[in-house]
């Protein structure tokens, strides 16, 4: 045995896998749960391609750049083509990459699961996603639905009052507010359903008005243990609407074009359904308890 | 001056902000997943002690410090400062007094501290975890009472400083002194 390779910066090459054998084999036994999952509601499971013409534009989500491609920032353009073409309930665990991400919870490469419902809407979506957790997790506990703005309440905030403070937009201190304040609270000893969200924050959810009148999107977020494990719409399926908000959004995206394979298939015409996204490392670092997403990570 | 992106900032890092070094104790990554990404951190000055919570976003570039930890060995005092001289190539540094603070007071001729330079200059002094020194003035020991917490005061050989005791200890006897909490440890032989 010689000690360990090292680079000429003197740095030592980290080749260690992150995750322990042990967990590499409960992840696969949890792979197995998912794949049962979905067969057994006649799920269509695919593999969609990781190359993109064009990008995922998401708020504050960056997409990495391969040669004359883009990676996926999420499964969605590849999934929502094959809905459209084929009008089929499909899924995919598949890997996800997201630019400058990298911490306890967040690794730029990650997989998801990502699920398409024809028919659907957000609220039985969220149900089902509920289900797949409480499948991947084996952990109990009631469902919480929770409007995003009864959210705020709840961490004793209101976020029409919110201001650009300490250097930072009013945008900015939302969005530290919700981490540091609002989603501690949430999927406590339960799973938060987060609904509701304002229709700024719609991404490609549609819109509907809620209880008091207020234009809010069909979006949803699952939350235990103030982990956001999943995010889902009632699909937007107004093609001109959608490319607005992504024409919106390409300015905040430097070098980055419109995926058009993705809104051609759209403006075709787009069937009613509702899809969400799941974290799937997140998932398995809360089935087996493990303290951060890099350990349950090769 | 050496800028570097935040996210390449990890714990132990050492940063300028406020034209003061800071030490990075804690960072964490925080991002809604379609919102802004922050990188959250504790930092300690250098100079003051000061620990503060700072958020900066990701994607921002941060100013490093220059700051090295140099072992050296104090020498004497003289009306400019405390002189040090470094072991691996004899060079002979004079640190004001202020940069040590009460630490002085179990200093002793010939001791191996760390020295903090920043951009050259000495910031901070660390003596070793426990120093010994010996009792200079103390009132007359309480024989056999070697487990009493009842405490006296002692004054040190070499510093003149004065720190509580168990009145078992003696004049001559030599003490072992935790330098971080000023508590006494001991007595040894050496």
């Amino acid at each position: 045995m010689t000690g360990p390779v090292v680079r000429s910066s003197g740095r030592p090459v980290v080749w260690r896998p992150r995750a322990s054998v042990e967990t590499l084999r409960a992840r696969s036994a949890i792979v197995d749960r998912v794949r049962r999952f979905f067969a057994d509601r006649e799920v269509l499971e695919v593999d969609p391609p990781l190359l993109q013409p064009g990008a995922n534009l998401d708020h504050g989500v960056t997409p990495m750049r391969v040669g004359d491609h883009y990676l996926p920032t999420s499964p969605e353009h590849a999934l929502k083509r094959l809905v459209a073409a084929y009008r089929q309930d499909v899924w995919t665990l598949a890997p996800a990459f997201r630019a400058g991400e990298r911490g306890m919870r967040h690794q730029p490469e990650f997989r998801m699961i990502e699920w398409y419902r024809l028919g659907w809407d957000d609220v039985r979506l969220a149900d089902e996603t509920v289900a797949l957790l409480h499948e991947i997790t084996g952990l109990p506990g009631p469902i919480e639905h929770l409007a995003w703005r009864d959210a705020w309440t709840r961490a004793g905030l209101d976020p029409d009052a919110v201001q650009a403070a300490d250097g930072f937009s009013r945008e900015e201190r939302l969005d530290l507010l919700l981490t540091e304040r609002v989603e501690p609270l949430l999927g406590r000893s339960c799973w938060t359903i987060l609904t509701d969200y304002p229709a700024s924050g719609a991404a490609q959810a549609r819109l509907r008005t809620d209880d008091a009148g207020r234009a809010v999107a069909a979006r949803f977020e699952l939350y235990r243990d103030g982990i956001e494990l999943a995010n889902g719409y009632h699909e937007c399926c107004d093609a001109a609407e959608l490319r607005a908000r992504h024409q919106a959004e390409l300015p905040l995206h430097p070098g980055c074009s419109l995926d058009e394979s993705f809104h051609a298939c759209l403006a075709e015409g787009f069937p009613d359904c509702a899809g969400v996204a799941l974290g799937f490392d997140r998932a398995v670092m809360l089935a087996l308890g493990l303290p951060d997403l890099a350990s349950t990570m090769v | 001056m050496t800028s570097i992106p935040i996210s390449d900032v990890s714990k132990g890092a050492k940063l300028i902000f406020d034209n003061y070094p800071w030490l990075v104790v804690e960072v964490n990554f925080v991002k809604p997943g379609k919102g802004n990404a922050f990188y959250k951190t504790r930092v300690k000055n250098l100079i003051t002690g000061n620990v503060l919570e700072k958020t900066i976003r990701g994607g921002e570039k941060v100013e490093t410090a220059d700051v090295a930890d140099t072992d050296m060995t104090y020498l004497y005092s003289d009306a400019n400062g405390l002189v040090f001289m470094n072991q691996t190539d004899f060079e002979q540094l004079t640190v004001p007094a202020k940069v040590i603070g009460d630490s002085k007071d179990f200093l002793l001729e010939n001791m191996e501290c760390q020295v903090t330079l920043w951009n050259g200059e000495p910031i901070q002094i660390r003596l070793p975890n426990t120093v010994t020194l010996e009792i200079e003035y103390t009132e007359p020991a309480v024989k056999g009472d070697t487990q009493s917490r009842v405490m006296k005061p002692a004054t040190l050989k070499g510093t003149g400083a004065s720190i509580p005791v168990p009145i078992f200890c003696a004049i001559g006897d030599k003490i072992m002194i935790n330098t971080e909490t000023r508590e006494f440890k001991g007595r040894t032989d050496k």
